[in-house]
């Protein structure tokens, strides 16, 4: 893409330092042949070569280059050739509370679909950055959100470029043409579209960057045949699932944490930096947590579903642990082997979080525990352990 | 470019104390502390208005208005705002040489840009913040039928963005003396007031005064994140900042606090080294796809320090609980780290030496370290009695 062409998304007040419009690397080569920059505002900076102490000529008549004697002219080859060098835009997105601070009720809409075309939305959407972090909840509530649309003939714009963008699209069926004009906006007249720069067939999908913030269109894309179908989903159903969820995640993580003993001198700040950091987990039926007489190296909550403790020998569970309850917590204090097996006993889902990160946060622990004394009242499996008593 | 990205304005601050009349005059009344504090170079007061009466600018605001001031030029616009340098229109002579940067936001376009809560934040935040010697400093706010204003020092050295453009790219030591001024704002900010994150790090935000230091301007999108129910912290959602400064979190939605800062402050460490950040692209969205998924590559040329890399490597982690400066340690830890060796941290909270551009400031009203923009600005929608009716309640801070 040739740089003198390019209009930068980003807007206004390009350039401040050269005239009229030459492209950036255009203002670059013209830099290096006259060693000298001018703005319109600033007759003429010269800088000294001292670098602490440089002093600009302050004089709006002197001529002055500025480059002279700081360092030697940098290499044009070693700037990326098409960076805009222009002010960048700042973009925001609405404003977005959690449910819980606004005493809304809100629910993610929901809309039904048939095994087949959540297999086709969930592979169309699987590769995209902007959803393979997802958890599996989040996941199902952003595929049950997105809406059907027919596109009954061909010829329709589905978006215009220029205008605001909402939405973001899954093709189900179909193809559409995506063009541009290289004026940034739809033009009137036949050929106001642009340039025709790509086809998307089913299983594609445009417009993501409405999911981010309401910036505007890129392109313009058109049903290329009749009978098409998209999927729509919008900014605010997308950011609202991933917020509500994250948000009840970390409430609930930080409620659990104030039950930890250990953690008891925790404050708020700390309380949530750990809840940050934690990790989600999920095992199946059956599957030992930890291991007795292994080296603890992390510490779990239960977030979900229930476990049992074992000591070897002895097949009777020594506890029970149901959603809110943790174990190994004494692997954030040392490395001692594990007093007990922990054994999912229904599919489970576990927060976890390594000594390593704990002490990255925070600290030791032994540091946080001295602030008051700790008194092993109620504590995991390890308060079994005759080396862990406290 | 419609009106559905904010974009950034220029927020102004003080002019470094170097105007001789700056200390007396129109305003004084208001703000008496703060000329002394800036001769004596104070570090951060710790202060905090929560809005609860008790604060001077609410006081003395009122009897302020557009009339008050003659207008020399504008300094900078955004989509939604913008900032003009003025002078007080009546009093002596004394006070009438006096300047200030009056940002200008448009009602109508705050309310269509939904950044309502950003500007009232801005507001507060602003008069909480006031007085910190790398801050730009909140003299007064007043509102008329169309418009919010904000009374700012004047900083009259310009954008760092366009002494990093001309020079393409800073040395070591120039980009060591920024950021270490911003490692102090960020501290101040993050762990002295509370938890505010700044959340739009970037050259065009940062201001030099008359001698060389650095200005913090734009809060548009600063915000305190404890809050809510008993100073509990809470992470924040909404997404704002600026493309490639924003961090993996922020893309990902996943919640985000103050660490947000720090990533920004590695973009900025690395764009002061090279010229650019180091991820961009023209199209936004690969932008955020470099971001989330990509590390930090360093170019061969112009060669860049281990210890200069490895800092914008520990704040460009994508993994929080692995971050420079959200570790424990916060600040202090990023003071200790090897790229600020040798920096006298008590010189530079002091501002005992001058920044290493000092800027062609030829007299204290001189506007020539700042570009040229048209002054008018386009047609914009009416701000109707009806939206009066139903907005300006939002807006009776001001």
């Amino acid at each position: 893409m040739s740089s003198a062409g390019y209009t930068s998304p980003f807007g206004a007040n390009s350039n401040p330092f050269g005239g009229a419009n030459p492209g950036p690397m255009h203002r670059l080569v013209e830099e290096d042949e006259n060693d000298t920059v001018t703005s319109p505002t600033t007759p003429s900076f010269s800088a000294t070569g001292n670098v602490f102490g440089g002093s600009f000529g302050a004089d709006s008549t002197s001529e002055g280059s500025f480059l002279g004697g700081l360092r030697s002219p940098p290499n044009p080859e070693s700037y990326p050739a098409q960076y805009n060098f222009a002010r960048r835009t700042s973009v925001s997105a609405e404003s977005l509370k959690p449910v819980a601070d606004t005493y809304d009720n809100w629910t993610p809409p929901s809309h039904a679909k048939t095994p087949e075309q959540l297999e086709r939305l969930k592979n169309a959407i699987s590769g995209n950055f902007l959803f393979s972090h997802l958890d599996d909840e989040q996941s199902a509530q952003i595929l049950g959100a997105l809406v059907e649309k027919p596109i009954p003939t061909k010829g329709i714009k589905v978006i215009t470029q220029g205008d605001a963008g909402d939405f973001f699209y899954v093709v189900e069926k179909g193809s559409f043409d995506v063009y541009v004009n290289p004026s940034g906006a739809l033009q009137p007249g036949p050929n106001g579209m642009g340039q025709n720069v790509g086809r998307i067939e089913a299983g594609g999908s445009f417009g993501e960057l409405a999911l981010m913030y309401n910036a505007p269109r890129a392109a313009t894309v058109i049903s290329a045949e009749p009978q098409c179908t998209l999927w729509a989903l919008d900014r605010l159903t997308f950011r609202r699932i991933l917020m509500e969820s994250t948000f009840a995640r970390r409430r609930m993580y930080e409620s659990f944490l104030e039950e930890v003993p250990l953690l008891s001198t925790l404050t708020p700040y700390e309380r949530s930096k750990i809840a940050d950091a934690l990790e989600s987990q999920k095992f199946p039926a059956g599957h030992a947590i930890i291991r007795e007489g292994e080296k603890g190296l992390s510490f779990f909550l239960l977030e979900a579903g229930e476990a049992v403790a074992y000591r070897s020998g002895n097949p009777t569970p020594v506890k029970h642990y149901k959603k809110g309850d943790f174990f190994g917590e004494l692997a954030l204090l040392n490395d001692a082997p594990r007093a007990a097996s922990v054994v999912s006993a229904t599919e489970v889902k576990v927060a976890t979080l390594g000594k390593s990160a704990f002490q990255r946060l925070l600290g030791p622990v032994e540091g946080i525990m001295r602030r008051t004394k700790y008194v092993g009242v109620k504590s995991g499996v390890e308060e079994m352990d005759p080396l862990h008593v406290p | 470019m419609a009106a559905t990205v904010a974009q950034s304005q220029h927020v102004l601050g003080a002019g470094g104390g170097l105007h001789p009349l700056q200390a007396q005059g129109l305003l004084a009344s208001q703000h008496q502390s703060k000329p002394q504090q800036q001769q004596h170079q104070q570090p951060p007061q710790q202060h905090q208005n929560n809005g609860e009466g008790g604060n001077h600018f609410e006081l003395e605001s009122r009897k302020l208005s557009l009339s008050d001031f003659h207008r020399v030029r504008t300094l900078g616009t955004g989509t939604f705002a913008r900032v003009v340098l003025v002078r007080p229109a009546y009093g002596t002579e004394a006070e009438r040489s006096q300047v200030f940067a009056l940002k200008i936001l448009r009602k109508t376009e705050v309310i269509k840009l939904k950044q309502i809560d950003h500007v009232r934040h801005e507001r507060q935040l602003l008069a909480d913040v006031s007085g910190h010697p790398f801050i730009t400093e909140l003299m007064a706010s007043f509102s008329d039928h169309d418009f919010l204003y904000l009374l700012l020092d004047y900083v009259p050295g310009g954008e760092l963005f366009s002494y990093l453009r001309k020079f393409r790219r800073f040395d070591e030591d120039m980009a060591r003396f920024y950021a270490a001024e911003i490692v102090l704002v960020l501290e101040y900010l993050h762990e002295q007031q509370g938890g505010i994150a700044y959340r739009d790090m970037k050259p065009e935000n940062l201001l030099l005064d008359a001698d060389g230091h650095i200005k913090l301007v734009d809060f548009g999108f600063a915000k305190r994140l404890g809050n809510n129910d008993n100073d509990h912290p809470v992470e924040t959602y909404t997404l704002c900042g600026t493309p490639e400064y924003l961090a993996p979190e922020v893309i990902h939605n996943k919640g985000h606090t103050t660490a947000v800062d720090w990533w920004a402050l590695g973009i900025l460490i690395y764009e002061f080294l090279t010229g650019y950040p180091p991820f961009w692209h023209q199209n936004p969205i690969e932008i955020y796809k470099q971001i989330v998924e990509k590390p930090v590559v360093f170019p061969h040329d112009p060669p860049i320090s281990d210890a200069a890399k490895d800092i914008i490597r520990q704040f460009c982690t994508v993994d929080r609980s692995r971050r420079l400066g959200n570790i424990s340690g916060g600040a202090a830890r990023v003071k200790a780290h090897p790229f600020f060796d040798g920096v006298d941290w008590d010189a530079i909270v002091h501002k005992r030496d001058r920044g290493p551009i000092v800027p062609p400031v030829r007299y204290p009203g001189d506007a020539q370290c700042f570009d040229i923009y048209p002054e008018e600005d386009a047609t914009r929608d009416e701000y109707t009695g009806e939206m009066a009716q139903k907005y300006d309640d939002y807006f009776k801070d001001f």
